[in-house]
């Protein structure tokens, strides 16, 4: 800022000079001034601004065409989201279901959040980097679209999907590929569709590492461990009773509706007005 | 058309020497009379009032609740009643009991007196004005103990303003209706009912009664605590005011009290300046006088009173708050010499019978042994 | 002597303290965190005597988050997505304000087209800010309806944003080396649109609030902010503007396009709540004035000219530069050692300055009158605390 600043006094007029610029400077504001000192005139020019904005408002009450208000559930039919929107993060899936993901992670690199966890697979059926799981948390995304900036192969982009909301958070974690395995580039190469197939491992959204999945899947564990032990005879508990002390040594609040899936990787039953659901428009 | 207005007070008062059992169903009708037509108008005015508010401001307001959310107030009323009532804790407990209670109680008391039809009135008092601007009185009692027992220096804030300021307010109030009652020449409501057959003093009172109207329902808006008015809620300054300590039932009452006082203000300027129930007579325009008596006097005092309640809606919805200073400055320094002014005119007037309609003589008062012997009125004069 | 008994009211009213003529009793209420106009978890310590304000006491730290702490954290591109949650309102600005010094410490070049959607979207955004001002000015001097009148005509402007932007609050689209997307083919004739719409309800809320008496009584000579003080206490944008200091960054230091768009920058002369709110509502109508020069003239050109992935290099030194969003001065200060993330970084927020403010035209005002005052700075609390 300039030192020499403007004395209050100044008039705006004389101030236009610490402007440089094209053209315009400073213009002091005047408005729409009333002269309320007190007098009959004053009050009538009050009661008359008052008068003013009942005017404003009466010409809406009046119009019942000018409500903007949207009944959003019923309206969904309807909805059109643009195609820019920051919904839900999708892989772009061609026809055949193949994505382009050949894990170079700069998505996973750029990330802000660490809302991107990518794990690749230990062996590749075609070569040797091929993708397994790429985990998308959205409890932890911005929506900054970073992601979809840095991907040099065009992989990712974000779907109208809106409706996220669930009752239990570790629903947010999303597995975006379909399948583990070679980009489409390398399965379009196989003549044999079997052979495409075969180097294909299906996954589906929620298939991801979360915690749910490894509760479900320590809890079967114990189970087959207790069902063997009953076979044998040496456990003393009934199975019912084992899941009941289970229960107690390792508290599960899943509030998911639908059982628990037994064993993994059974999908959790997808909520309605989940991501899926929502891709209208 | 002869009008013979009898109060249903009256009525059982007549019926009581020789048939009892007659008497007491009256008297027990209008007790549940007056507490369904309460309810029922509570519930009313707060769907009439989301609904205009949201159609002022381009919404549609409630939707869901029924078809087109009819049923939101009776939802929300459920809802109050659900809710946990908290008692704060260093609050002076049987004040902050009392005071939505007085509240209430203050609203119920002035709907009893008002005339809604030649035969829809519970108590036919002769000091009827009086009475009810002294009952109203208990609305700012009910404000301020509110304010007082919460413990809470927002309330505490609240109430301060609500007390000066419906007692400021009270004055131009008053001012605005003695002008209708020296017109009318009777404290009794029915009597000033009666008094405009020929016409409503809103015009037929030579500007005076357009001023006194006009003075009486700003006054009024202030008496009731609605914007711009609100200071005592003040939401934006002081969260919620005097009412910021109250929840589930108590909440109710005071809300179910605002909107009952937002009825009685609407009804008084009603009965006061627009005739109360009387059908729209112009002059000697029979065919006309005639058209306009098949309307029920009923449906005219309602429509009045809709109409008066609509346009404080339209205050409300587009008016900002003024400040405290400038309410009291507004009410001593603008509406009071207003207000003395008119009420001289008003007089000059009256007394010099300069004014060229006719005088009704009022109604024969009935008798009433012991006013209001058939309802909560029982500690009225 | 000292003995006499104060008899008369008026004696006793004399051997009262001057300031409390009534005897009473000073005492101290929380504003806040969580008060209706407070806007956000501001927390205001309010010493009151009865209705008049004696002192205002800010108390701070509700919401940070430690944004520049996490920027240390990230790297140079990561690093602008987090100042949208610093002013929400102004995202794009604050967006802006990141990439302009990193692209100053790394040396970036933008052509002439990133500059002039760059203009033109942050521009449109002093509107959208402005528009929500507007109402909730209206909502805290109690009138209600402003208040949806000003979201309906911001949500115009939303969709538009929605449209070449992909976000609607938070929108990270302004970038180290250009913007995130090219504008939508039909972004020109939405915003001419919006104009239509826009121009007459601005009209309309002039004769709604603007021209009411009742507003004009509750604005004028309120909370009068002086040029020196507004100086000295670093308050920038339109308060500073109120208070007849024409400083505008975009005319004392044009960036982006600002330099070759014609407009003026209003100015009030006494620095009450009134000034604050003309000023911003000639501003909307300079905002369209800039707009409307922008629509039809945006240069061809790509809008991002380095590769997106690409890693950006800085070299260790110190590098600092301002804009102008709706509130005023937003600076940016970058510390580097080289490496991929900053040593550094420091916000200079116009909100954190525009705050106090309130400390010094509050007093001996009425809580009413600290409410209006407070709604007229216009701030947005996360920006304070970031």
């Amino acid at each position: 800022m300039s030192d020499d600043l403007v004395h209050p006094a100044a008039t705006p007029a004389g101030t236009a000079a610490l402007l440089p610029g094209p053209s315009g400077g400073a213009v002091a504001v005047a408005g729409p001034w009333l002269d309320t000192a007190g007098s009959v005139g004053a009050v009538r020019k009050g009661i008359a601004s008052l008068l003013g904005g009942m005017r404003v408002t009466g010409r809406y009450v009046a119009r019942p065409s000018t409500v903007v208000t949207q009944h959003y559930p019923e309206n969904r039919e309807t909805l059109r989201v643009p195609e820019r929107f920051r919904g839900a993060l999708r892989f772009h899936h061609d026809a055949d279901g193949y994505h382009g993901c050949t894990v170079c992670r700069i998505c996973e690199d750029q990330c802000p959040n660490r809302s991107i966890v990518i794990t690749q697979r230990e062996k590749g059926a075609l070569t040797k980097k091929e993708l397994d799981t790429f985990i998308w948390r959205l409890d932890a995304c911005t929506f900054c679209n970073t992601c979809v900036m840095v991907c040099p192969f065009n992989v990712l982009h974000f779907g109208p999907g809106f409706e996220s909301a669930v009752y239990d958070r570790r629903l947010l974690v999303y597995t975006l590929n379909g399948y583990a395995g070679p980009t489409a580039a390398l399965l379009n190469k196989q003549a044999d569709p079997d052979a495409r197939k075969a180097a294909c491992e299906p996954r589906d959204p929620f298939c991801g590492p979360t915690v749910l999945q490894a509760l479900a899947e320590k809890r079967a564990a114990r189970r087959k461990a207790a069902e063997a032990e009953a076979a044998q005879g040496v456990g003393l508990k009934s199975p019912a009773a084992f899941e009941k002390s289970a229960a107690r040594t390792a508290p599960d609040p899943v509030p998911v509706p639908g059982p628990v899936p037994v064993p993994a990787p059974v999908p959790v039953p997808t909520q309605p007005g989940s991501v899926e659901a929502a891709d209208v428009g | 058309m002869h009008f013979d207005p009898q109060s249903l007070a009256s009525r059982a008062a007549h019926l009581a020497p020789t048939d009892p059992w007659p008497a007491l169903g009256v008297v027990v009708g209008s007790v549940l009379g007056v507490a369904a037509f309460v309810t029922v108008l509570g519930l009313v005015l707060i769907y009439a009032e989301r609904k205009i508010a949201a159609h002022f401001q381009c919404r549609v307001g409630p939707y869901r609740v029924g078809p087109h959310g009819t049923l939101q107030a009776v939802a929300d009323a459920v809802k109050l009643l659900l809710k946990e009532d908290v008692v704060p804790t260093g609050s002076d407990h049987l004040l902050h009991i009392l005071a939505p209670v007085l509240s209430f109680a203050g609203m119920v008391l002035c709907i009893i007196a008002l005339p809604m039809g030649p035969h829809a009135q519970v108590v036919d008092l002769d000091i009827g004005v009086l009475y009810i601007t002294a009952v109203a009185g208990l609305g700012v009692l009910g404000i301020l103990l509110g304010g007082w027992s919460s413990h809470n220096k927002w309330s505490l804030l609240g109430a301060m303003r609500a007390g000066a300021q419906i007692i400021s307010y009270e004055l131009s109030a008053m001012l605005a209706l003695l002008v209708a009652v020296l017109f009318s020449g009777t404290l009794q409501l029915s009597g000033i009912v009666l008094a405009q057959q020929e016409g409503w003093w809103i015009w037929r009172a030579h500007g005076a009664g357009l001023v006194a109207f006009v003075l009486f329902v700003v006054a009024g808006t202030a008496e009731i605590n609605r914007t711009p008015f609100d200071l005592a809620e003040g939401e934006s300054e002081l969260t919620a005011g005097f009412h910021t300590e109250y929840s589930g039932l108590r909440f109710a009452f005071f809300f179910l009290a605002e909107f009952l006082n937002l009825f009685v203000l609407a009804a008084m300027a009603t009965t006061l300046f627009l005739g109360g129930w009387m059908p729209l007579h112009i002059g000697s325009w029979s065919a006309w006088n005639a058209a306009m008596d098949m309307l029920p006097p009923g449906l005219w005092f309602a429509g009045k009173a809709a109409a008066v309640v609509f346009l404080l809606m339209w205050f409300r919805w587009t008016f900002p708050r003024l400040r405290v200073d400038q309410l009291m400055r507004l009410e001593w320094k603008v509406l009071l010499p207003i207000g003395f002014a008119n009420l001289f005119f008003a007089a000059v007037l009256v007394v010099s019978g300069w004014y060229f309609f006719p005088t009704v003589a009022a109604a024969p008062v009935p008798q009433l042994p012991a006013a209001g012997s058939s309802d909560d009125a029982g500690g009225a004069p | 002597m000292n003995a006499t008994v104060a008899t008369t009211l008026r004696a006793r009213l004399d051997a009262l303290p001057s300031q409390s003529l009534l005897g009473t009793q000073e005492y101290f209420v929380n504003m806040g965190p969580q008060h209706p106009s407070t806007h956000g978890v501001l927390r205001l310590v309010l010493k009151l005597d009865g209705e008049t304000v004696h002192q205002v006491i800010p108390v701070l730290g509700y919401i940070h988050r430690g944004i520049e702490k996490i920027c240390e954290h990230s790297n140079y591109r990561q690093l602008v997505h987090l100042t949208d949650r610093m002013d929400y309102l102004s995202a794009l600005a604050n967006n802006w304000a990141a990439t302009m010094v990193v692209e100053k410490a790394a040396a970036m070049e933008t052509n002439s087209r990133i500059e002039a959607i760059r203009t033109l979207v942050t521009e449109l955004q002093r509107i959208h800010s402005h528009q929500l001002w507007w109402g909730v000015f209206g909502m805290d001097l109690g009138a209600f309806t402003p208040f949806f009148y000003g979201f309906r005509d911001r949500e115009i402007l939303t969709d538009v944003f929605e449209r070449t932007i992909g976000g609607r609050l938070t929108m990270n689209y302004i970038q180290p080396g250009g913007v995130m997307h090219d504008i939508h083919p039909e972004l020109v004739a939405d915003v001419k649109a919006f104009l239509a719409v826009f121009k007459p309800r601005l009209d309309e809320y002039e004769a709604l609030l603007s021209e009411n008496v009742i507003v004009q009584e509750r604005l004028r000579g309120v909370g009068v902010l002086t040029a020196q003080d507004a100086v000295a206490l670093g308050a920038t944008g339109p308060v500073l503007r109120a208070s007849g200091v024409a400083h505008d960054l975009r005319k004392a230091e044009p960036y982006g396009l600002y330099g070759q768009v014609a407009f003026d920058v209003p100015v009030g002369s006494r620095g009450d709540c009134w000034d604050r709110y003309a000023v911003r509502m000639q501003e909307m109508r300079q905002s369209i004035r800039i707009v409307e020069q922008l629509l039809d003239n945006i240069p061809e050109g790509k809008h991002f000219l380095v590769k997106p992935a690409a890693k950006i290099k800085v070299k260790p030194g110190v590098w600092y530069s301002h804009l102008e969003t709706a509130r005023g001065v937003l600076g940016a200060m970058l510390v580097s050692t080289g490496g991929e993330a900053p040593y550094r970084v420091h916000f200079r927020t116009p909100n954190f300055n525009n705050l106090w403010a309130v400390t010094t035209t509050a007093t001996g005002g009425r809580v009413a009158d600290l409410v209006a005052i407070l709604s007229s700075l216009d701030l947005v609390i996360p920006d304070i605390d970031r």
